[in-house]
């Protein structure tokens, strides 16, 4: 510095170290490099739109020091420039930058003096196309939710013991190995049918499409596994293709998708008959532990011997219930019979009494009858008039003089005539 | 379903190739109809041997078992995708 030259200086007052003024055309002023880049740094800092500032590029060969930050390149088809996330500021971001990557960096322009660079100070990093592909989601799936084929009640039941299993999946990889490996050791009983398929990049939606209807052509199949691994949001994105979420929907078995891991969620995942978290949890729940299949089976051969020893038991049972029945009869029958023959004495014994009185009575009764009887009345010296018609004369006056009359006495008839007739003599005979 | 006559006539053989799903349903057909106990003695006996036959092939069915994989279009017939 020489501060004895202020005047080749257009402002000598305001002159400092942090900001140099241009030198005069005339007389050159010598920077150290050092002031030149602070004179840079300071220019860039001063700019509002520098310091809060949107890029959007491609990252291209990032670092990871041991220093925890990260350093790349954000590119476009013609440039450049040097980008810095600092530790914390990763920690906080949504993915890794990983090369090739588009992103949508926020962060402030400054100069790094020790290089002579300026660079991005990355603050926050978000894919590119983010926010219009979840927009795109979230418009799909309210799309199809109105054409009701993610309706629970559409969900079928995955049946219990399938004997025949699609698979639709990469033929390679350890999705397919995992699948195999679980179905092997837990239901060895099931046939399983690969559709093969791409599961990544920009044909796997009509390729995974095709795989499925290549299943449903097949005859006899129980249940429908579509499966893949893990992988980026970008990986998945085919399994929110309208095309294979709709194909899903269609499924005429009931249908299994287990896309990336528990936290991944598809739109084919809403539209399937079941959700699986991952891969191996949708072999697993598409089918039985054949483990305890043999428990179960072990244990109805259990019932069955138990129930045929039963069989016999209740037989027993039956018979030695019946004979104890029997057994408290027995003694009653004797007594029964006791009563009877009891109740039969007795009863004849009432009847003799009864024909005995009643044949008394009967004698009695045949004495008072002989009694009244007209016989004996004429035994005893009546006799009985009658006219010739028969009617029995009680009344002097109803015969005329000279009518015959017929006498009967005790013994024979007298035939007579009326020679008179008078209306006394009544109380002559009873005196 | 087949019902138990049908499957009484089976050889053993023939019996253990039945679907797995049927034999265990017949077993349990089996085990009901002994357990309800309305049957003489001569059914449950030749009930119990149903049983016997078919716990037998289901276990045979179990432990031989072996998962069977079909590819479609390998060998192609329907024109298989490219792999990964």
């Amino acid at each position: 510095m020489k501060p004895e030259q202020p005047s080749l200086w257009g402002e000598p007052h305001h002159r400092d170290e942090a900001e140099p003024v241009p030198p005069a055309r005339t007389v050159p002023r010598i920077l150290r490099v050092t002031d030149l880049n602070r004179r840079v740094r300071s220019l860039l800092d001063a700019d509002a739109i520098l310091a809060d500032i949107w890029v959007e590029g491609e990252i291209s060969q990032p670092s990871y020091p041991p220093s925890g930050h990260c350093f790349f390149t954000l590119k476009d088809a013609n440039s450049q420039v040097r980008a810095a996330l600092f530790r914390e500021e990763l920690a906080r971001a949504p993915v890794r930058p990983v090369h090739g990557m588009n992103v949508i960096i926020h962060g402030r322009v400054r100069a790094y003096e020790p290089q002579g660079v300026y660079q991005l100070y990355v603050d926050s990093l978000t894919p590119a196309g983010a926010g219009d592909r979840h927009a795109r989601y979230e418009a799909l799936r309210a799309e199809l939710a109105a054409t009701g084929i993610f309706e629970e009640a559409r969900k079928r039941p995955i049946p219990r013991w399938p004997r025949r299993i699609g698979v639709v999946t990469s033929p390679v990889g350890a999705v397919w190995r995992d699948i195999t490996n679980v179905l092997r050791r837990r239901y060895p009983l099931a046939e399983l049918i690969l559709s093969p398929t791409i599961v990544q990049g920009a044909t796997a939606a009509p390729a995974i499409v095709r795989a499925l209807q290549r299943l449903y052509a097949q005859p006899a199949l129980d249940a429908i596994i579509l499966a893949r691994g893990g992988g980026s949001l970008e990986d998945l994105w085919c399994f929110n293709d309208e095309r294979v979420v709709r194909a899903v929907a269609d499924a005429p078995v009931p249908i299994i998708v287990g896309v990336g891991h528990e936290s991944d969620i598809t739109l084919a995942d809403f539209a399937a008959d079941l959700r699986a978290p991952t891969p191996s949890a949708a072999a697993e729940l598409a089918t039985p532990d054949a483990a305890q299949l043999a428990t179960i089976i072990g244990r109805l051969r259990e019932r069955a011997t138990n129930a045929l020893a039963g069989w016999a038991t209740d037989r027993r049972g039956f018979v030695d219930a019946e004979e104890r029945a029997l057994t408290r009869l027995a003694p009653d029958i004797g007594a029964a019979r006791q009563r009877a023959a009891d109740l039969i004495d007795r009863g004849g014994r009432a009847v003799g009494d009864q024909l005995e009185r009643r044949r008394a009575l009967l004698t009695a009764t045949g004495e008072a009858l002989r009694t009244l009887s007209p016989a004996a009345t004429l035994e005893r010296g009546y006799a009985v008039a009658r006219t010739t018609d028969g009617r029995i004369v009680l009344d002097a006056s109803s015969v005329a003089v000279g009518a015959a009359l017929r006498v009967t006495v005790a013994r024979g008839t007298v035939e007579t005539r009326v020679e008179r007739t008078n209306d006394e003599g009544t109380e002559e005979l009873l005196a | 379903m087949t019902d138990d006559t049908a499957l009484r006539e089976l050889s053993d053989d023939d019996l253990v190739k039945r679907p797995f799903d049927e034999l265990v349903v017949a077993l349990q057909q089996t085990v009901h109809k002994l357990e309800a106990g309305n049957v003489g003695l001569e059914e449950s006996i030749t009930l119990y041997k149903d049983g016997l036959r078919l716990h037998a092939a289901c276990d045979k069915r179990l432990r031989e078992a072996e998962l069977t994989i079909t590819e479609l279009g390998r060998r192609g017939v329907t024109g298989a995708e490219p792999e990964e």
